[in-house]
């Protein structure tokens, strides 16, 4: 069987390891296969991520969390390394602590804006005024996240910003047979329409949006409710067996799952109810 | 220098230092709670509930920081900023209303004025919520709240009061001084500083009723010659 010749472009790839630059396989059809289901791991997995953090705990985490995660993590311990890393290697994602040594944050972000203007840029600071928001997405962050957060609310926002840059919105979501269409506002799980009301609807969304992943309970109520959390109350255990009822009743698989010590997860390996 | 204006003047570099202080305590907490959550799947069963008890801790830590920085920030000029009343308390409300519902309260908007505040959105919503849920968890189940706002020509008036719904022995917020209870009351005391330090540095003055859980939000026109005829 003579050799089958494709040309395989693999900028994609090129922007996660920028020296291959642009290559052409030249293979037989099996050995062809097997590189470019190897080259479509490598792309899945390299989402690759800055974190330019200058707290070396701080930063050994979040490496340790994000590839985890299946992300390739650079870590820059100042400001002067970071804004040459970002401008110089290409990046899905720039996490930037705002105080930083010899170069400040503020100051790396503007420079980016100058070069990389797509280039998602999320901002880790323990500021927590209301005008340092403002001066930092005027001055072109894509999000702000305030010391201590959470893992995992860096985590989902992570996906939200990929998510942005890579895709538009979906409009319907679909996690295992339950299905939502988000512009029709309707529900349904195989094939059984289920009535939400708007608060149950947002926050199913909420969790339909990081399915597999888990979510605290500030997450949610910070997401879904639009307020400050509140340890006292437990309005989200409730809405969750709100929704526990009329997602997961009745189904021979539950889909919500408590995670213990931490929160709520809705999963597509859910347990036999 | 008198005694009175020492103490003043030192009230802004002690607010500072106290900044200072917390603004370097959340480098360490977001390592140990980052730590916490990424070790909660890595350890055996047996240690999952302590870590689990630790990173609960932890949080609880963590809300009473943001709490006094919240408090600290509070008294901070809004520079620009004029945010309508109105749309904000409607979308509060809203957002409190499924919280209330859960306690089989109603809680409702009555009345529209087109005053508008001195204060970030942001802040205003975080005191809005403040007042109207330590409202709710005050009252007894069946029970309603209005929220009634007026307008005059020196300004507007926001009256939170409650009355039940429901004839009969309505179930009351649980009392027990269990030390949650306590840590619970502290953090409910510290939020109504917060909310009467964000409005009343928006130019709007709250009167709270310790007696009973209702409160009166006063809040003038600017450059009005004379409020005390609306109030």
């Amino acid at each position: 069987m003579p050799p089958v010749v494709i040309e395989v472009d693999l900028l994609p790839v090129a922007s996660y390891v920028p020296k291959y630059g642009r290559v052409i396989l030249r293979a037989r059809e099996n050995d062809l296969r097997m590189k470019v289901d190897y080259i479509f791991k490598i792309k899945k997995k390299l989402v690759r991520i800055l974190v330019v953090e200058d707290d070396a705990p701080l930063s050994s985490f979040l490496r340790k969390g994000l590839e985890a995660e299946h992300h390739a993590v650079d870590i820059a311990q100042d400001g002067e390394q970071g804004r040459s890393m970002a401008m110089g290697i290409d990046y899905d994602l720039v996490v930037l602590d705002l105080n930083l040594p010899g170069v400040d944050g503020l100051s790396v972000l503007r420079s980016l804006r100058q070069r990389k203007a797509h280039l998602p840029v999320m901002i880790l600071t323990a500021r927590t005024r209301v005008e340092d928001r403002v001066q930092c997405l005027d001055s072109g962050a894509d999000d702000y996240l305030v010391k201590p957060f959470s893992f995992l609310e860096l985590s989902a926002r992570a996906r939200a910003l990929l998510r942005r840059s890579h895709s538009p919105s979906e409009s319907v979501l679909t996690v295992r047979d339950l299905n939502m269409n988000r512009v029709e506002r309707k529900v349904e799980r195989a094939g059984r329409p289920i009535e939400l009301t708007t608060k149950e609807f947002a926050l199913l969304e909420y969790m339909m949006r990081n399915a597999g992943r888990r979510l605290t309970r500030a997450m949610i109520i910070e997401h879904v409710w639009n307020m400050t959390f509140d340890s006292t109350t437990n309005v989200v255990d409730v809405y969750i067996n709100y929704l526990r009822r009329k997602v997961d009743d009745g189904f021979p698989t539950s889909l919500i799952h408590t995670v213990r010590g931490v929160g709520y997860q809705l999963s597509a390996d859910g347990a036999m109810a | 220098m008198s005694a009175s204006a020492h103490s003043l003047s030192r009230l802004p570099r002690d607010q500072e230092l106290l900044g200072d202080l917390l603004h370097s305590l959340s480098q360490p907490l977001t390592s140990l709670r980052c730590s916490l959550e990424l070790s909660i799947d890595e350890v055996t069963e047996q240690q999952q509930q302590m870590v689990s008890a630790a990173l609960q801790q932890t949080e609880t830590v963590i809300g009473m920081i943001q709490l006094m920085r919240e408090y600290l920030d509070a008294e901070q000029s809004a520079g620009q900023h004029a945010v309508a009343l109105m749309p904000v308390l409607r979308s509060m409300a809203e957002d409190l209303s499924s919280i209330a519902a859960l306690r089989n309260i109603r809680l409702r908007v009555v009345g529209t004025c087109a005053v508008r505040m001195r204060v970030a959105e942001p802040r205003l919503r975080l005191a809005l919520q403040y007042l109207i849920l330590a409202m709710i968890e005050r009252q007894p189940a069946g029970s309603e709240i209005t929220l009634l706002v007026a307008e005059g020509p020196a300004g507007a008036v926001l009256r939170a009061q409650s009355e039940r719904r429901f004839v009969g022995p309505g179930k009351t917020p649980d009392n027990r001084q269990s030390k949650r209870d306590s840590v619970g009351a502290t953090m409910r005391r510290v939020r109504l500083a917060i909310a009467g330090r964000v409005l009343e540095t928006a130019g709007a003055a709250l009167a709270l009723d310790d007696g009973a859980p209702g409160f009166v939000l006063r809040i003038p026109r600017p450059n009005a010659a004379c409020a005390s005829h609306l109030f």
